[in-house]
């Protein structure tokens, strides 16, 4: 006989027995159309199915009983303290795995707790840091795994001391805004390189970017060079755009539009959407497009 | 032969009435351990090794503290959390040796005074290359309609799938919050008399008041605004009440320019030190403080 899935709280049997008697039901209707010979294998089904019947009479007159009677379930049945324990033990179990969906979670240390913060870009699950801190007065850091061009003397400087929840959230911040930036700068390069005329100059902590694309416009390209400064480490939008041209000239009017627009979409929308925008081949740029 | 297939038959259709009407009765709880008890055949302890209450109860003990305590670090307390995974099969997938699986989260708790309720699915895609978990969906239901600010940033969050950043600012947001609330209990034991919470100190405004020259009123509005990256920032505004006559006597227009001068006042100084100077100037007792107005 197979194993069934444990009972869950909420749903009563119905996962676990109704699960395995669906299979039972299927194991019985297969022998069914392969006659194995023999009266008394369809006749041992027969004995099976009648006693697995008879159990789910009791247990649905059980019910019943209690239903019409009223009673609190607690007082009519008995409960091993044991899974109730062991319930309480999962639920317990599945509540401290599911910090990590605040970005924050922790686990207990010899000598204190490691942190770990997790980083996110549009719903992409990126790389996760730790901070291994020490209890003691005053709190230390002992270990981490934060990136040296993140200010993490800095804000320790403000904020462990006196408030722990501080200097966890706002490393959470930098360091979010950091893989923010990173993923975006990424994609470019992998999904856009064919928009690219030359290597993505990009610093470690991804907020100096540097590069020359090629621009469309009534079917003529031009090479447009684009810098992108990021002085708000903690935000994943540039603070300061520039997009210039090689040469003396003047542009035309229209490509002069092309160059303003495009300085206001790197302003306003994350990289990557801005080049698939380009690859869309609009000649208008729509500039609603939902974020 | 016959008679034995009809007797199957009969048999499996009074299993599925009464599985059917299994479904319909409620099962407590507590019937569970009975119900393993009565169907051995069907259940078999999976628990490897057998726990004694008491191993049982000093591992509850220490999981209940560790809970205890990364609700302290995070401010965030998780009260209920389920979780169900699908893993999705499809030939095509197969074939190219891709592995996708479906999660759905779904947790509650609170933040402080704000109740919060989370649903969301990850979508995990394994292929030879690498893994990559990206959220496809999020919900996030909350109860307190009394933060209006919240409405705008949690549709946001919402759009962009970012659950770190719904957190991270409401965390921040509710700092926020409570360093207001401590703000203007601070000044409503410091100035009872002039200072007024008609709404509570958990409300966003104060209403100051002159002592020598009722009459005239000013309201200190301090809300939080979320930004686009979810960065929490207060906003304070002064609005002024002010008697028509002494609006007409106002020839240099103080009053109107009230609001800008507290803000070039908060710039200046920062909240706190902006509101004590301006109570201290309307709870002066000279008469160079009759003009309500901030300088």
């Amino acid at each position: 006989m197979e194993l069934a899935n444990s009972l869950s709280q909420e749903g009563g049997p119905k996962g676990g027995v109704l699960a395995h008697l669906e299979r039972l039901e299927s194991k019985s209707r297969k022998k069914f159309e392969e006659p194995q010979g023999a009266e008394s294998a369809l006749g041992s089904k027969i004995r099976k199915l009648r006693s697995l019947r008879d159990k789910l009479r009791a247990e649905v007159q059980r019910r019943q009983a209690r239903v019409e009677a009223s009673v609190e379930p607690d007082q009519t049945f008995e409960v091993s303290e044991q899974e109730v324990l062991e319930t309480k033990l999962e639920n317990v179990k599945s509540i401290l795995q599911a910090y990590r969906f605040t970005g924050l979670s922790g686990k207990l240390t010899s000598r204190g707790v490691c942190v770990s913060i997790g980083t996110a870009f549009e719903g992409n699950l990126l790389d996760s840091y730790f901070v291994d801190i020490v209890i003691q007065k005053p709190l230390q850091i002992h270990h981490h795994s934060i990136p040296v061009f993140i200010p993490l003397e800095e804000i320790a400087a403000k904020y462990l001391q006196t408030n722990i929840q501080h200097f966890l959230f706002s490393l959470c911040e930098y360091l979010n805004a950091y893989s923010g930036r990173k993923y975006q700068a990424d994609q470019l390069q992998k999904d856009f390189a064919a928009f690219l005329a030359g290597p993505l100059q990009r610093n470690s902590l991804c907020n100096l970017l540097s590069f020359t694309y090629k621009a469309e416009l009534s079917g003529q390209s031009f090479p447009f060079c684009a810098r992108l400064l990021y002085k708000d480490i903690t935000r994943t939008l540039p603070t300061d755009v520039a997009v210039t041209y090689q040469g003396m000239d003047a542009l035309s009017t229209s490509w002069e539009e092309q160059r303003a627009s495009h300085e206001n979409l790197f302003c306003t929308k994350p990289l990557h959407h801005v080049f698939a925008s380009f690859a869309r081949r609009e000649e208008k740029l729509d500039m609603n497009l939902v974020y | 032969m016959d008679a034995e297939q009809a007797e199957v038959r009969v048999l499996e259709a009074e299993v599925q009435a009464l599985k059917r009407a299994l479904e319909e009765l409620p099962a407590p709880a507590a019937a569970t351990a009975r119900v393993r008890k009565s169907f051995p055949e069907i259940y078999q302890s999976d628990s490897e090794g057998w726990e004694t209450s008491k191993d049982l109860r000093s591992n509850l003990g220490n999981l209940e503290s560790e809970l205890l305590f990364l609700n302290t670090l995070t401010g965030i307390n998780i009260r209920k959390y389920s979780k169900k995974t699908e893993n999705l099969v499809s030939a095509e997938l197969t074939e190219r040796r891709i592995k996708k699986v479906l999660q759905r989260h779904k947790l509650s708790g609170n933040c402080h005074m704000i109740t919060f309720q989370v649903e969301f699915q990850i979508l995990e895609v394994q292929n030879k290359d690498n893994l990559s978990s990206v959220i496809t969906d999020l919900n996030i239901i909350m109860e307190s309609t009394a933060y209006s600010e919240l409405s705008e940033f949690v549709s946001r969050a919402e759009e962009r799938r970012d659950l770190f950043m719904f957190f991270r600012s409401l965390h921040f947001f509710v700092e926020w919050c409570e360093y207001r609330k401590r703000t203007f209990k601070h000044f409503k034991e410091k100035y009872p008399a002039a200072v007024r919470l008609p709404e509570g100190a958990s409300s966003s405004c104060m209403h100051i008041r002159s002592t020598s020259q009722p009459g005239f009123e000013l309201v200190i509005v301090w809300q939080m605004h979320i930004d686009e990256e979810g960065q929490v920032l207060p906003k304070l505004d002064l609005l002024t009440q002010v008697p028509q006559r002494a609006l007409e006597l106002d020839q240099e227009g103080a009053v109107a320019a009230a609001p800008r001068s507290f803000r070039a006042l908060l710039g200046a100084l920062g909240v706190e030190a902006a509101l004590d100077s301006l109570l201290r100037l309307l709870c002066a007792e000279e008469p160079a403080a009759r003009s309500a107005a901030p300088e």
